[in-house]
């Protein structure tokens, strides 16, 4: 950086009181932006420069302590993380910055996050061991024990991934991905002796680990890069390993998937729902969809299914892999 | 309208390291306790640590080292009691964190890692990649969370109830909304993190703004050794964001706009590796006559490229990422500019060996105990070394934590009465009310440039004289504000207000401290008076403020122990 640049650009600023306002509002600020500038620095401008009032959370402001998420043209950000000229290349000269979840919005960018919390501490974020008061020693942990942990530690519970997942803004009860990746956090430690109380939390259905569409919105928006989808799919193997599956609909779906997979090497899409929902509740609930995909040829029925050239290959890997039978 | 009184046995305010460790102990031993905390625990800036935790963990190490290495790093002001019981207790209480979950990277057997900082005889950094605080926040925080203590998040401490040498409870209201309630107890506990944001260019989290000492000064009681604030070598220029000492030890070079490697000239055996205050004056210096870097030449580069991208990825990753995003610069192509930034405050509420507050040289406060950074039970003295706060802000904040234990059944509980809310109450509706021409923003940012430049690296009569007068000035000014937002919901404009408050109050005592002091030693280095004079100064300055809002100075002597004063060279 020999040199700083300057831009105008103009702001969007979502404005909400929920004390006086009956709805929230945007305010147009335009701004000379220079190169040095993060999102964390335009929000203090606005309040120092232009409204006293304008409000938003911030402590640290180098990105370690989670409190400054709000989101920017839609896309998550950690304020003090995020550069200004990064955004102005991705979306231009004109930004509207918002809360992270509007209909929880409070104050202007301030939320209330009490959902994430509760969630946070339902799935018993601590580690579940005797604690000695006054240790000799520590607890040996290898470097490779220790790795396995793969940065979940990391997480800063900055609520990006949570308020951007589709599956919390239709279903209240769903845990979701920052706290799935504490659950995992803990289970993955060598000294923890919880995992398989916190697999019956982030088991149980419609709050659990099954619901997750697999979507990445969570890995995508991380600033830490703590990978939440990936210490879900850890998550659904813990289940099967530690005998904690429950039989519903979920884990048949799981279960079905392998048994496809291992008779076919390919997925045969009709009769995982089957297996998963029940033959009876399957013709009840898809019947009529089902039947107008059987008309235009999209069914493939059991006895006409293609096998993969893979078969064996798959067969073997699914062998060695599975451990549960229902 | 009534004012909620709510009682408990003990109060504490703050949930970092300190406030966190302490409140667990109260829990665990059938205490009823509340913490108070004005973001939500784990925003607390102990999460920011990035490099390390002292202990003599290994063979090679050894207790008598640490406690050598600590009081020669404090130019011998740190009180030898308090510096043995840190480093004596050192070893098992990193081995109890790790027991109750931190991440702490490993050595090849298992055991915790160890990495070298500057000022340490042996490897002594215990450390979990570059998040040490944030593994132990998160660890210390859920543990507290896992046996049952009450956090109360987003409630900010206005004040005290103080009356005849007795504490007995905290006055706040809820961020939230402005509802106020008083916490009667036996027992109070602050635990306020430190006050370097009273400085521009500074490391500190927004959040500290020293509330704790002001609040404790504004009723007579003293403030200790204000003058020693810690000027970190290695911020990033014009934010002041740190760049953790590893990037020094891991070898980074600092090089001046005529590519000369200056430290050869300030500290030719130690060069980079010199101490904090050193490496601090000779970056100052550089940049005053002309050989800044950086377009305001208001820099020096730190030169980490001759590690090779692997060496950095592997043992500097994040911090990497701090200069791609602040400076635009990566360490792995290009020298970065860092320069001195204000980082860690080594005064404050001066406590005894058990975390009891001081009336005076003599007397304790009843019922009030501090730990952690806004304490000084003094064992960082005139000068800190890297990885002995976070140390010292875990250690002290569950040893006190057992100390109000152990005293909270021989005191007794006065009862709160609504009218010791009425302090609180004005502050806020004055505030709220006032209709002058001065804006918070204005003011603190007059106060922040002026003690960069006047209460900063380098001191001198004048400079300091004139701060004196500037922030007397502010502190008038102040009383004519005006803030722009009047609701009760998340109103951070009246915070910002009353934080501002406090940064003028306690500012005035480093600046008057600092003035009294005229003696270089540990990071207050006077240009007038450049040597250390044990004679008349080895000695702890206790301040009081009165009515009026001016100081008064007095003295405490320094806990003498096995090591004799001796000059500190590296
Ligand atoms: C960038 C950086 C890196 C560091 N790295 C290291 C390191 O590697 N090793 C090391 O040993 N030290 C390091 N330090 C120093 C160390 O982190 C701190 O000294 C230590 O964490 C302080 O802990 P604490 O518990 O005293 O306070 P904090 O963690 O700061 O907590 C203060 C608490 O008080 C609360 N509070 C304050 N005022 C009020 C109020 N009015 N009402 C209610 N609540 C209030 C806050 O909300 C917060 O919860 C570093 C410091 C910085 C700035
Ligand atoms: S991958 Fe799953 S948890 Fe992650 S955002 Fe999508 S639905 Fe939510
Ligand atoms: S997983 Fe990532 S995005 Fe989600 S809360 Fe943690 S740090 Fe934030
Ligand atoms: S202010 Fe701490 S993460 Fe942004």
């Amino acid at each position: 950086m020999t040199t700083i640049t300057t831009q105008t650009i103009t702001f969007n600023v979502f404005r909400f009181n929920s004390e006086t306002d009956y709805l929230p509002y945007y305010k147009k600020v335009e701004m000379e932006v220079t190169s040095e500038e993060v999102v964390l620095d335009i929000l203090n401008r606005i309040k120092w420069e232009v409204d006293g009032s304008f409000s938003y959370r911030r402590s640290c402001r180098h990105g370690i302590c989670g409190a400054c998420a709000i989101k920017v043209n839609g896309k998550g950000v950690l304020a003090c993380k995020e550069r200004m000229n990064d955004l102005i290349e991705l979306f231009g000269t004109e930004l509207t910055l918002e809360p992270l979840s509007i209909k929880r919005a409070v104050k202007d960018m301030i939320i209330d996050k009490e959902d994430f919390w509760v969630k946070h501490e339902a799935i018993e974020p601590y580690l579940i061991s005797h604690i000695e008061e006054h240790p000799e020693m520590e607890c040996a942990v290898t470097p490779a024990q220790a790795e396995a942990l793969l940065d979940s530690d990391y997480c800063i519970q900055c609520g990006l991934c949570h308020y951007s997942c589709p599956v919390i803004e239709i279903n209240d009860d769903f845990i979701g991905p920052a706290a799935f990746a504490k659950a995992y956090r803990f289970n993955a430690d060598v000294r923890d002796d919880g995992i398989d109380e916190r697999l019956d939390i982030i088991n149980a259905p419609s709050a659990g680990v099954w619901d997750c569409v697999k979507c990445f919105e969570c890995a995508e928006v991380c600033p830490k890069e703590v990978n939440p989808i990936e210490k879900i799919t850890k998550l659904h193997n813990q289940i099967f390993e530690h005998g904690r599956a429950i039989n519903n609909v979920a884990t048949r779906h799981a279960v079905g998937f392998a048994h496809s997979i291992k008779k076919h090497g390919l997925l045969d899409e009709a009769e995982l729902v089957r297996y998963s929902e029940g033959t009876l509740p399957m013709l009840m609930k898809h019947g009529k969809v089902g039947f107008k995909m059987f008309k235009v040829g999209k069914v493939v029925m059991p006895w006409n299914m293609p096998k993969s050239d893979k078969l064996d290959e798959v067969k073997a890997l699914i062998k060695s892999s599975s451990t549960v039978k229902f | 309208m009534s004012i909620p009184i709510y009682t408990y046995d003990a109060v504490i305010v703050g949930s970092g390291l300190a406030g966190s460790a302490a409140a667990r102990e109260l829990q665990i031993a059938g205490k009823n306790v509340a913490v108070i905390t004005k973001l939500h625990p784990l925003r607390s800036h102990s999460g920011a640590a990035q490099g390390g935790i002292n202990a003599a963990l290994s063979d090679a190490d050894s207790i008598e080292l640490h406690e050598f290495d600590t009081v020669k790093g404090a130019d011998y002001l740190a009180d030898q009691d308090a510096v043995e019981l840190m480093c004596q207790k050192a070893p098992s209480t990193i081995r109890w964190a790790e027991r109750m979950g931190a991440a702490f990277s490993r050595t090849d057997d298992g055991k915790i890692a160890q990495r070298p900082f500057g000022g340490q005889s042996s490897p002594r950094a215990c450390f979990a990649k570059d998040r040490t605080g944030l593994t132990l926040l998160q660890t210390i925080y859920e543990q507290a969370l896992r046996v049952g203590v009450d956090f109360i998040d987003e409630w900010y401490a206005a004040d005290i109830i103080y009356e005849d040498g007795k504490v007995s409870g905290v006055v706040a209201f809820n961020i939230r909304n402005q509802e106020k309630a008083i916490f009667n107890a036996k027992a109070v506990m602050f635990a306020t993190g430190g006050y370097a944001r009273a400085f521009k260019i500074s490391s500190n989290a927004h959040a500290n703004t020293g509330d704790g000492l002001s609040i404790v000064a504004r009723h007579g009681l003293p403030l200790e050794d204000m003058e020693f604030v810690q000027f970190h070598p290695s911020g990033l220029s014009g934010s002041g964001i740190l760049i953790s000492e590893a990037a020094r030890g891991e070898g980074g070079k600092l090089l001046n706009s005529e590519g000369e490697r200056f430290m050869e000239r300030y500290a030719p055996n130690k060069l980079e590796l010199a101490s904090r205050d050193v490496v601090a004056r000779a970056i100052i210096n550089e940049i005053r006559e002309g050989r800044g870097v950086g377009p305001r030449k208001d820099a020096v580069y730190i030169d980490l490229t001759h590690l090779g991208k692997e060496k950095i990825m592997e043992r500097l990753p994040e911090l990497r990422d701090l200069a791609i995003t602040f400076l635009g610069l990566d360490m792995i192509k290009e020298p970065i500019l860092i320069s001195a930034t204000a980082h860690y405050s080594m005064g404050g509420i001066p406590v005894d060996i058990d975390g009891h507050v001081r009336k005076n040289n003599d007397e304790l406060v009843e019922g009030f105990y501090a730990a952690g950074e806004c304490a000084c039970v003094s064992v960082h003295g005139a000068n800190r070394l890297g990885a002995n706060s976070v140390l010292e802000a875990l250690l002290f904040g569950r040893h006190v934590g057992q100390s109000m234990v152990a005293d909270i059944d021989k005191l007794f509980l006065r009862e709160a009465e609504q009218s010791d809310a009425d302090a609180m109450i004005e502050e806020m509706e004055r505030i709220l009310t006032s209709n002058g021409k001065e804006t918070v923003p204005g003011l603190r940012n007059e106060l922040q440039q002026s003690m960069t430049d006047n209460a900063g690296v380098f001191r001198t009569e004048e400079t300091l004289s004139k701060q004196v007068e500037i922030v007397k000035e502010l502190r008038k000014r102040f009383a004519n504000i005006r803030i722009d937002d009047k609701s009760k919901i998340f109103n951070t404009d009246l915070q910002e207000a009353i934080e501002l408050g406090h940064m003028l109050d306690y500012s005035l005592f480093i600046v008057e401290s600092a003035l009294a002091r005229k003696e270089s030693r540990g990071a207050h280095y006077r240009e007038d008076y450049t040597t250390r004079d044990d004679e008349s100064f080895m000695k702890h300055t206790m301040a009081y403020m009165d009515e009026n809002g001016d100081i008064s100075l007095d003295y405490m002597a320094v806990t003498p122990g096995k090591f004799e004063p001796q000059e500190r060279t590296y």
